[in-house]
């Protein structure tokens, strides 16, 4: 029944040559540090999921804001694990990914034919800088509110752009609530979308190109 | 894991996937592992997640107070249904919201008091009282309630749900029983 | 990599891959058990530290020192290496090399090498920006977080520190001594900072620098005092005091019953000391004003040195002896200074006899006998007549320190005559011969409160004056006096004034009114209202005294709407408080009302009586005398208007006829005036008048 099953499915959508290819491809023997990447992916994962649970009931409002975060951390049921995996997930992603870059430089992983890998790489880790920097003020507490002053300050610091970056982040001279929701909107929509794209990009790069092996100390 | 591989004599047979049984074995044990903790990731934040989306529907229910309608005076004996708006404090989540709830009330006596909703028990539309067929009538499938709220005519599987009154210095109350 | 090299490359990755595993399950497996690894790790953080979250949002909130997620931290602190214009050389150019140089590492690494020892370059440079990150995030990391001030409720030192000094300082700032500090928040010896004094008080500037030089003592002091103490309360306050609070725990009086642990078990020693140190700065002139001024006045003579005087200092003992008193004066010389200091109207001649006996180790400071024999007692057998205590327990070395500079530098005793010369040149047109203020000649409706009372010298050390002095007070229509500022007075002039107005704390010439108690006042009826919170300063009936006259010309130039706002909202520069926040507007407008019926002539009140006005004259000026020697006595309102030597002394209704008011205005027949050794304000001798002639109503 289940292989009969299969096959019709395979007839129609030929799974089984994606599953060969993605799967059961050989690769070169590896070691542990070759999971950081995969580690990396699988937090993403994880932050994918927390954080759309956790839109179902933050409001980017900045009164609402407060109370919903409030709401989901003190009295919905497992608010606080949700919450807690989104947050500390940011920190275990940000931790991976640097740790996945420097094997990849350690390794010179990021030579001939795995360039466009590297390149998509360097800019998946500004992404998760920038997730963090958008979602740290989500909350809209005294941390979230100063740490952002700061943060969009620094933006300004730049000669000829710095003023229009400050702008373009703040959505006006200050932190207002059209800052609040253009960092929601960024957050959960703009960087999700490029995330995405680059690891769809960074992924099948990945597959086609085969890992790259741990180099011996004569290569 | 890869400690042990790296052993001599293994390392030689693991470079031919299909090659021994005891690779079979062992790779039948890493798939069913990585089914066992896929499994395990799944439900240790499935479970939660479920309850986190549930949350609110399932501490809702705690609105057993007496609604205050207003005054009997209003109410004359044997006068059709008068449809009579009350406001309540609803809290959903974070949130506390004025809600007004209204409810048809007739009286026979002038001191027992039938409440009913106003509300058809089809889907949910919201029904009026018809002078002219003694009834209420719901715009959505031209269902039809008798007085006492029983079904006339059409989809309503039930007769209108009907609320427990009381009255108190002059003043009706009512709840969902 | 040449055409040849990639070929080989990929010639041998495809051999590596022949002898290598399947990705699934192999490969998998490992990635799944880090995965399951990794979720345990954010799962126990999500449950065992969880996710803060503070207080909402305040945007008007400027003490809350921000501090970004913990990856943002090497940022963070590489921008403070990088002040005012090199920051965008932190914030932009040196994050942006290191980015370039990360996107642009294949093509600036084009060797075939692959592992990393073949790679030094690319290896160093990757090490060291790693190590470089590591360590700004562990400094970052290690720096005392400054505590998070207002949304803690109330933390005045925080609050002081975030509005002042935040601005240019951020959360800390690096400083080389306790001296320094002090001297570069009240001086100007730091370059870039103006003086901070005539904004901040002293007790202020030694809260910041307890603040910035103790932190910790400062988050001691929070959690373990704050509860009960205001700051103000206790910096600065007497270390002696301090030491034995700590030390007796419960057992110390003022916290009996007040459930204060047993301090020694609850903080250890270096903790005490923190708090100690944050509460008493090392303030020369402040520590021998609490500590030294009781007893040695503005300055002591010293003898010996500065190191000897710092060993009698720290060891305390009989340090005084007054043997050679017994030979010097003779025997009535003795007895006019025990009369002086006893009771200094009594003998004229003292003060001269005491500049010469006993200035040398008194200064001008006059101690104050209670009575006249023990003071004989005393001047005459000389000896150790005070033991001074051994501060070495109680003050720390830096404070001793600061102790003997002071006194060193005290001993320069200034010449007053030069100074009070000085003074009525160029300060008593706006500020009054006796620093009592007056009305601004710079700005009108404005007025100068008094400067010499107690509370204005106590809270003003040297420095401050000084400085105030020197950069005059342009919001106030003060002109800059010093010649550094383009004023007429060189530095030493300035430092001569400071002297005189210090001079001033031992008896200030002028008090302040009593306070007034807050909260909303009862009385509804204006006339009462003025009697009870205006009449202090202006005049039962308006004529004036500490503030303004309500006379014609004052009438004149104020509209209603002016002196409602006089009133609601007070003189920033003077006593005269807004009392919108004590009266509802109802009571000012109608006391607006009843100031337009005031003349600004004493006698128009009606509302003179023995018990409110009279009683209290006459036992400041007539008790002291009259109750214990006969004849008048005015304790009673049955006496005041029934004894006298010959018939009453008071005739009710006849001022002119009545003996009292006879002897004050000096036309008595025999001559007397009184009272006899002081003089009575005009304003009391008129009230009295006035009393006498609306026929001396008891109450």
């Amino acid at each position: 029944m289940a292989s009969r099953l299969s096959e019709w499915f395979d007839e129609r959508t030929g799974w089984r040559g994606s599953w060969t290819a993605v799967f059961l491809r050989k690769i070169p023997k590896v070691n542990w540090a070759y999971t950081l990447g995969s580690a990396t992916l699988f937090v993403l994962v994880l932050q994918f999921v927390t954080g759309i649970l956790l839109t179902l009931y933050y409001v980017p409002e900045p009164q609402q804001a407060y109370a919903s975060v409030d709401y989901v951390t003190n009295e919905l049921p497992f608010g606080w694990l949700i919450r807690g995996i989104h947050h500390w997930g940011a920190s275990a992603m940000v931790l991976l990914a640097v740790l996945h870059m420097v094997r990849v430089i350690a390794y010179g992983a990021y030579k001939y034919p795995r360039e466009v890998t590297w390149i998509t790489g360097v800019a998946l880790l500004l992404l998760t800088f920038a997730f963090g920097f958008t979602g740290y003020l989500l909350p809209w507490d005294q941390r979230a509110y100063w740490a952002t002053v700061v943060g969009t300050e620094i933006g300004a610091v730049p000669p000829l752009v710095g003023d229009f970056t400050k702008d373009l982040m703040l959505g006006g001279d200050e932190i207002s609530g059209l800052t609040l929701s253009r960092f929601f909107g960024a957050h959960v929509w703009v960087l999700p979308s490029l995330t995405v794209l680059l690891v769809a990009i960074h992924l099948y790069l990945v597959v086609r190109n085969g890992i790259s092996a741990p180099p011996k100390r004569n290569e | 894991m890869q400690g042990s591989e790296e052993r001599p004599g293994r390392a030689e047979r693991s470079a031919d996937p299909e090659g021994s049984t005891s690779d079979v074995h062992r790779r039948r044990f890493l798939r069913r592992a990585i089914l066992a903790i896929g499994a395990g990731i799944t439900a240790a934040l499935g479970i939660p997640a479920f309850a986190f989306v549930t949350g609110p529907s399932r501490t809702g229910v705690d609105e057993e107070t007496w609604i205050r309608l207003g005054s009997t005076a209003s109410i004359e004996p044997g006068a059709p249904p008068t449809l009579i708006k009350a406001t309540v404090l609803r809290r959903s989540g974070y949130l506390t919201e004025e809600q007004e709830i209204s409810v048809f009330v007739t009286s026979e006596t002038g001191t027992e008091f039938t409440v009913l909703s106003n509300i058809c028990t089809h889907l949910a539309c919201r029904v009026r009282w018809v002078e002219e067929q003694e009834g209420f009538f719901c715009p959505c499938h031209n269902a039809v309630f008798g007085p006492d709220g029983a079904v006339v005519q059409g989809p309503p599987p039930r007769p209108l749900d009907s609320f427990e009154s009381m009255v108190e210095d002059g003043q009706l109350y009512f709840r969902e029983a | 990599m040449d055409q040849e090299e990639r070929k080989q490359y990929l010639e041998d990755y495809e051999k590596a891959k022949k002898k290598g595993i399947p990705f699934f399950p192999d490969a998998v497996f490992k990635d799944a058990v880090v995965a399951l690894v990794v979720f345990l790790v954010i799962v126990g953080l999500a449950t065992f530290v969880g996710a803060s979250l503070e207080e909402i949002a305040d945007p008007s909130d400027e003490s809350f020192t921000p501090r970004p997620e913990w990856y943002f931290l090497f940022l963070f602190q590489l921008f403070k290496f990088f002040p005012g214009s090199l920051e965008v050389v932190g914030v932009f150019v040196i994050p942006m090399v290191a980015l370039v140089f990360l996107i642009l590492l294949p093509w600036t690494d084009r060797s075939p090498r692959r592992h990393w020892s073949g790679r030094p370059v690319v290896t160093s440079i990757t090490l060291f920006l790693l190590a470089g990150a590591l360590i700004l995030t562990v400094q970052a990391l290690l720096e005392e977080p400054p505590p998070a001030a207002a949304s803690a409720g109330g933390d005045q030192v925080a609050q002081l520190y975030s509005t002042n000094c935040s601005g240019c300082h951020g959360s800390a700032v690096a400083v080389a001594s306790r001296d320094e500090l002090l001297e570069a928040i009240r001086g100007e010896t730091h370059e870039g900072m103006l003086a901070w004094n005539p904004e901040l008080t002293a007790d202020e500037i030694e809260a910041l620098v307890g603040f910035v030089l103790s932190p910790t003592g400062h988050v001691l002091f929070e959690s373990n005092c704050a509860d009960c103490h205001d700051l103000d309360s206790l910096v600065a306050s007497d270390a002696i005091e301090l030491r034995r609070a700590i030390d007796e725990g419960p057992d110390y009086p003022p916290h009996e019953n007040v459930g204060v642990p047993v301090w020694n078990e609850a903080l250890n020693s270096v903790d005490q000391g923190k708090i100690l140190a944050f509460l008493t700065a090392a303030d020369g002139q402040r520590l021998w004003t609490q500590e030294c001024a009781s007893c040695h006045g503005q300055s002591v003579a010293v003898s010996g040195g500065r190191a000897a005087l710092e060993d009698v200092i720290r060891t305390g003992g009989a340090h005084l002896d007054l043997d050679a008193f017994q030979a010097a004066p003779g025997p009535d010389d003795i007895e006019t200074l025990a009369l002086y200091v006893s009771d200094p109207p009594a003998a004229p001649d003292g003060a001269a006899l005491f500049g010469r006996v006993c200035a040398a180790c008194h200064a001008t400071r006059v101690p104050h006998a209670a009575d006249y024999e023990p003071a004989r007692r005393l001047i005459a057998q000389g000896g150790a007549h005070e033991i001074t205590r051994p501060w070495g327990d109680f003050l720390s070395d830096e404070q001793i320190d600061a102790l003997v500079d002071h006194a060193l530098r005290a001993i320069e005793l200034p010449d007053l005559t030069e100074a009070a010369r000085l003074y009525s040149q160029n300060c008593a047109a706006c500020h009054g011969e006796q620093g009592e203020g007056g009305v601004n000649p710079t700005r009108s409706g404005d007025i100068i409160a008094p400067i010499s009372t107690e509370e204005y010298l106590a809270t003003r050390d040297d420095a401050t004056l000084r400085a105030i002095i020197s950069q005059g007070q342009p919001n106030f229509g003060m002109s800059p006096f010093a010649d550094t500022f383009g004023g007429p007075l060189s530095s030493e002039q300035v430092d001569l004034l400071v002297a005189f107005m210090r001079a001033w704390e031992d008896d200030p010439p002028v008090d302040l009114p009593p306070e007034v108690p807050s909260g909303p006042v009862q009385a509804a009826d204006p006339a009462s209202v003025y009697l009870a919170l205006c009449s202090q300063c202006h005049g039962d009936s308006g004529e004036g005294g500490l503030g303004v006259a309500f006379d014609d010309a004052w009438q004149q130039s104020r509209t209603d709407r002016e002196i409602f706002d006089d009133i609601n909202l007070g003189h920033a520069a003077t006593s005269m408080i807004a009392w919108g926040e004590v009266l509802p507007s109802q009571q000012i407008q109608d006391l607006v009302s009843y100031l337009r019926t005031l003349t600004g002539e004493a006698g128009t009140s009606a509302a003179l009586t023995y018990d409110a006005t009279i009683r209290p004259i006459f036992d400041a000026y007539c008790s002291s005398c009259h109750g214990t020697l006969g004849g008048w006595t005015g304790t009673s309102y049955e006496e005041a208007l029934t004894t006298g030597i010959a018939g009453p002394t008071i005739i009710p209704g006849d001022p002119d006829n009545s003996r009292l008011v006879q002897s004050l205005i000096g036309t008595h027949p025999d001559g007397v005036v009184m009272p006899p050794s002081v003089e009575m304000s005009a304003a009391d001798i008129q009230k009295i008048l006035d009393w006498v002639e609306a026929g001396a109503p008891e109450r």
